[in-house]
């Protein structure tokens, strides 16, 4: 091993609370206040990137209780790249395992709604699939079509009504309440902004039959079952306009 | 138009820089903070770049370290070299990653005759992946270490001889390194090689909260004086280069962060009249 990484792994021992072994680099009248002041630039980094991604979560437990929960989890999960603002995938779960968050049960599913609208800010670009662009197909055409969702579109859905408290906090309120119903979010980038809408069953597995690849006739059977009393004419209206979908390949074969 | 004085570009300043008209105006970005496949941010930069020329000033290469540099970041780095076609990339002389972890900050290393193989092998590699050069900065120092073969100012100039790689001088890092370990600032930059200067960064500091009496370079502050007599002593010996106000927290209006960047114009502007 050269001295150069021995050094760097005492180094990273010494911020992990151990320096013992960073002793043959230090001279004999050496403090250890610097140490101190590179493990705050550290800590404050991931602490400040995590608030900058899961700002929802920041709002719901206050700036103090944030910092010292984001601190916590960097020590444990250091960001794997120095492109911070994808860091903190592995956030959402970490807090439903957090024993002080066990009072906020909803915390994990409002970081992972965070992590949705994060991860749809930064996707790729695209071109967005039109009505008009669909509008001149002939109907057998369009229902063997298989649509393909945008890059950045992300959904999820949850047993209980976490997207209307998650969408209530993002808007600045806070008599927050948890609906009892099953909901999912939608997120999409347009014109460089997130929009985000609550949606239902049936718009879900029109979206997640999209996702697998499945044909438009499929997709709308899928939200058919999912909800009966659904129009699926004016879901699939609605999700167009979202600007849902990047394109729609009319080839057949598989 | 040739770039005189340029202002790290912040978020909440893009509207701001893309209507500035300010002559010799150029913006500096961290290009770690534009990895990302698409977006608003990418788009903004974009619609800055259209106006004004960009520096890209990376932090996460993690040249100091005893590995490579990471394959994927150097992609994405030469992507947006690519796309922004910036005046100068840079880099700093300090490592972040270790073991696949990032720390986000620019840590020591015992400046070793290894250590400098080592490192001038990573800048190689990375003015390689760019096909270009790069500049490299001088760190701000907390801790002294023992185990240095050379001073710092030797080492820059071996990589430089070694890479032919291009020095950023960051007269705030040598200002608070020379005051955290106790030695001369001008000292430092009398010594510095004039003809590898590309580049120089002018930040504020402060006072460590916890009572160390070490400084700290928090780009929080606006450019203490002491340092501006240091960067006027440097462009004084080594004639003007394209100089960055930078300032990552505490940010205030544009305005009286270009009433800074205009400060420091007007130091070039007097050099050319004297004919420096």
């Amino acid at each position: 091993m050269s001295e150069l990484l021995d050094f760097q792994d005492a180094f990273v021992a010494a911020l992990d609370g151990a320096p013992e072994g960073l002793s043959p680099w230090l001279g004999p009248d050496a403090g250890l206040a610097g140490l101190t002041v590179y493990r705050n630039t550290i800590a404050k980094g991931c602490v400040d990137a995590l608030a900058a991604n899961f700002p929802t979560v920041l709002s719901m437990v206050g700036e103090e209780w944030f910092r010292a929960a984001a601190a916590l989890f960097a020590r444990e999960a250091p960001p794997a790249s120095a492109a911070l603002q994808g860091y903190g995938e592995a956030f959402p779960a970490w807090l439903g395992r957090f024993p002080p968050a066990e009072a906020l049960p909803y915390l994990a599913g409002v970081a992972h709604l965070d992590r949705l609208w994060t991860e749809a800010l930064f996707a790729a670009e695209a071109p967005t699939l039109s009505a008009e662009a669909l509008a001149g197909l002939a109907p057998q055409a369009l229902a063997e079509g298989r649509l393909a969702l945008h890059p950045s579109v992300r959904f999820a859905a949850f047993e209980a009504g976490l997207p209307s408290l998650w969408s209530a906090a993002r808007a600045g309120e806070t008599e927050l309440d948890l609906p009892a119903r099953a909901e999912a979010l939608l997120c999409r980038r347009r014109d460089g902004v997130v929009a985000h809408r609550v949606i239902g069953e049936a718009e879900t597995e029109f979206l997640r039959a999209c996702r697998d690849g499945q044909p438009l006739a499929q997709a709308a059977e899928r939200a058919a079952l999912a909800d009966p009393d659904v129009s699926v004419a004016s879901l699939f209206a609605a999700l167009i306009a979202d600007g849902v979908f990047g394109g729609l390949n009319l080839e057949t074969a598989r | 138009m040739t770039p005189t004085a340029g202002l790290g570009l912040k978020s909440q300043h893009y509207d701001d820089a893309v209507a500035c008209d300010a002559a010799g105006l150029w913006f500096e970005v961290h290009p770690e903070n534009y990895m990302s496949a698409g977006g608003p941010r990418l788009a903004a930069l974009e619609a800055v770049r259209a106006r004004h020329p960009l520096s890209l000033h990376g932090v996460g290469l993690s040249l100091a370290a005893d590995a490579n540099p990471d394959r994927q970041h150097l992609a994405a780095l030469k992507a947006l070299v690519d796309r922004f076609e910036p005046f100068v990339v840079s880099e700093h002389l300090a490592w972040s990653t270790h073991r696949g972890a990032h720390q986000p900050d620019l840590l020591p290393f015992p400046r070793s005759r290894a250590a400098l193989v080592r490192i001038a092998d990573n800048i190689g590699r990375t003015q390689d992946a760019l096909a270009r050069r790069v500049l490299i900065e001088n760190p701000s120092l907390y801790l002294p270490l023992k185990g240095h073969d050379l001073d710092e100012v030797d080492f820059l100039k071996a990589l430089v001889a070694a890479t032919g790689c291009g020095l950023l001088v960051d007269v705030n890092n040598v200002f608070v390194s020379a005051r955290n370990l106790g030695y001369s600032a001008e000292a430092y930059v009398d010594a510095l090689p004039a003809e590898a200067i590309g580049e120089i960064h002018l930040a504020g500091h402060g006072l460590d909260e916890g009572g160390s009496g070490l400084l700290i370079d928090t780009h929080g502050a606006p450019v203490a004086e002491p340092v501006w007599a240091l960067y006027r002593r440097l462009v004084r010996r080594v004639g003007p280069r394209p100089t960055l106000i930078e300032r990552d927290d505490d940010i205030p209006a544009f305005q009286v962060l270009m009433a800074e960047r205009d400060r420091a114009a007007s130091e070039l502007a007097a050099l050319e009249a004297v004919g420096v």
